[in-house]
């Protein structure tokens, strides 16, 4: 009964993630012709396009990989319905409210919506609440999703455990396995960056109701809109890895893969490093204090570390000389990771500050975006979704 | 500059792609047998090991070099003020009072002497990139408000220097540039 709820539930979010997909890929290729002057849209038009694109491909591609990390939970913990539901509707809510304030209020500051630029009235005036209230809405969703999901992880894994610790001792009594200790650490991760959202959306609300009287800092804003824009687009990938550590072996008819001490590190590890790499989009505000632009390079870097020595070395080896059942699902994981390093090499050669001099800013970073998450993350999702739908792997879970 | 950092991605990313399309490869040739990679665990650790000493040399070679050290025991010899604005820039050799900004008509520097760019914004973030006349980007900042970001620069070549903002700032960003000559 509640695996069919489940089920049904799940097949309404791919529903929804792929409609919205083809409406975003039409808005991209419309923003395309109109940078290559083949059609000529007023630039107020192309910019309301550039934030409703920007907006909700980051929202469907994290709830997508939400939606499959949920379904997959499901065979270690109970999870709560409901949340799922109140996730839903919110996100939906919130995409409508987001279109409103783009398509009728002309609102059009971007998806990262920097400080001061919402607040400087270019549109309808009912616009820029309605899009702060509509990042609002979908993140009381998200956070109330990720919040029950981790407390049910939690009631079954205390924290030690979810993050798989014992596995630092010889012989450890108890195994953490893998899909576990990765839903853990972007658990947190997305907790933390849409608590930040919160704290960014009561600062702009503080100044907006505060008639002039109010106004805030410039440089902690645009700090705190890349802590939470930064960390959710990067954990969003993070979603699609539990994803695949849980499925790959699985349909390619392997054994299961076990956390080992190296596992363990390594993701422990990355928690501290993607919530400290945000630090990089400040790299051309001179004024961030130093020491917060080298721990910016450093973090970044380190983050690529247990991404490449474990994850896509894992997925390598289990591939190397062994005889696997090639399916579409395993072929666009295997894709998709390819996709990811070389998106991840752009990333990490923007992220070196010398580089970024040249290349803040400029076509770079869209390109090497676009192509971890379009050739990375959307195939892990593509992948679940095939999965999903395919009746040989029915009955799972 | 950006040649070079065009080149080292796509060899890398060919590269990549090599490996996983010879990985990809040799499973479909096991056949049924599972030969897989002998000793993983110590391979594991030399590939961390090199990518950790060559990200290591990276950042230990290109941090000192960053833009915030960038002649920073020397003083500058002229001093441009700048102040960005929706959708223009204000550039002046004194000071811009934010109340009523006024800069010159135009900017003339001089070559292989070193100029400090002292920028800010008067309404939201933009940027203030510096273009050559190969419309190559050479350098930039951020322009802030109510913060002034300090960006130093020898122009090497003379000749015209095109500013373009490089921070979505609002309808009218595409079109919001400047420009300078340098003598
Ligand atoms: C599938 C085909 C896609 C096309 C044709 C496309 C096209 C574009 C274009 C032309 C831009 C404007 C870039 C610029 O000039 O600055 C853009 C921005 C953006 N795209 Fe895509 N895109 C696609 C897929 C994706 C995917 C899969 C994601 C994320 C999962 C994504 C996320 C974004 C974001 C976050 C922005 C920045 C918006 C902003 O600056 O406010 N796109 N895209
Ligand atoms: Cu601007």
């Amino acid at each position: 009964m509640e695996s069919i709820k489940l089920r049904k539930i799940t097949s309404l979010w791919i529903l929804i993630v792929l409609v919205l997909f083809i409406v975003n890929i039409v808005l991209g290729i419309l923003m395309r012709l109109n940078q290559g002057e083949i059609i000529h849209q007023s630039p107020i038009t192309f910019y309301a396009n550039m934030t409703t694109h920007g907006l909700t491909q980051i929202g469907i591609w994290f709830v997508a990989g939400m939606a499959a990390v949920n379904y997959l939970l499901q065979r270690y913990v109970k999870t709560s319905y409901s949340a799922n539901v109140v996730a839903m509707v919110l996100t939906v809510i919130g995409i409508l409210m987001l279109w409103a304030s783009t398509y009728i209020g002309k609102f059009h500051a971007g998806w990262t919506f920097l400080y001061p630029l919402p607040l400087k009235i270019m549109w309808a005036k009912w616009a820029t609440p309605m899009f702060l209230g509509s990042i609002l809405v979908m993140g009381v969703g998200w956070l109330t999703w990720s919040v029950s999901m981790m407390t049910q992880l939690l009631k079954k894994y205390p924290l030690t455990r979810a993050l798989a610790w014992q596995h630092f001792k010889k012989n450890p009594s108890t195994q953490t396995p893998p899909f576990i200790l990765i839903s853990m650490i972007t658990l947190i991760g997305i907790i933390a960056c849409l608590l930040g959202a919160v704290l960014l959306l009561a600062m702009y609300s503080a100044e907006y109701f505060s008639n002039g009287t109010f106004v805030n800092d410039a440089l902690l804003m645009k700090n705190l809109t890349f802590f939470f824009g930064h960390t959710i687009a990067n954990e969003m990938l993070y979603l699609g890895l539990a994803v695949i550590y849980e499925l790959f072996p699985e349909v390619g008819g392997r054994p299961k893969w076990k956390t080992t001490w190296y596992v363990a590190l390594a993701w422990n590890c990355t928690l501290v490093f993607i919530l400290t790499a945000f630090f990089h989009h400040l790299y051309m505000d001179f004024v961030q204090p130093v020491g917060f632009q080298i721990v910016g390079q450093i973090a970044s870097y380190m983050a690529s570390l247990p991404a490449a020595s474990v994850t896509i070395f894992s997925v390598l080896v289990a591939v190397y000389r062994t005889p696997i059942k090639w399916s579409l699902t395993n072929l666009l994981f295997f894709i998709g990771v390819a996709g990811w390093v070389i998106g991840g090499l752009g990333a990490v050669i923007d992220v070196t500050i010398t580089n970024n001099f040249v290349l803040h800013n400029t076509l770079w970073v869209p390109a090497h975006f676009h192509t971890y998450n379009a050739l990375g993350n959307v195939l892990f999702s593509l992948a679940f979704f095939h999965w999903f739908f395919n009746p040989i792997y029915q009955g799972h879970p | 500059m950006q040649n070079s950092i065009l080149m080292l991605f796509l060899v890398l990313a060919a590269l990549s792609a090599l490996v996983f399309t010879f990985v990809f490869i040799s499973s479909k040739k096991a056949g049924m047998s599972v030969q897989g990679l002998s000793n993983p665990l110590r391979k594991r650790f030399w590939f961390l090991l090199i990518l950790f000493v060559v990200l290591g040399i990276f950042a230990s070679v290109t941090i000192p070099r960053s833009p915030y050290f960038l002649f920073a025991d020397e003083n500058p010899s002229r001093v441009v003020h700048v102040a960005a604005m929706q959708f223009a820039f204000i550039m002046s050799e004194k000071a811009i009072d934010p109340k009523s900004p006024v800069g010159e008509a135009s900017i003339e520097l001089p070559a292989n002497e070193l100029v400090e760019f002292r920028v800010t914004s008067l309404d939201v973030n933009h940027g203030f990139a510096i273009y050559d006349q190969s419309n190559r980007l050479i350098a930039q900042t951020q322009a802030m408000p109510g913060y002034v970001n300090r960006l130093r620069w020898k122009f090497k070549e003379p000749g015209k220097y095109t500013i373009l903002c490089l921070e979505f700032c609002g309808m009218a960003h595409q079109v919001m540039r400047s420009s300078f000559t340098v003598k």
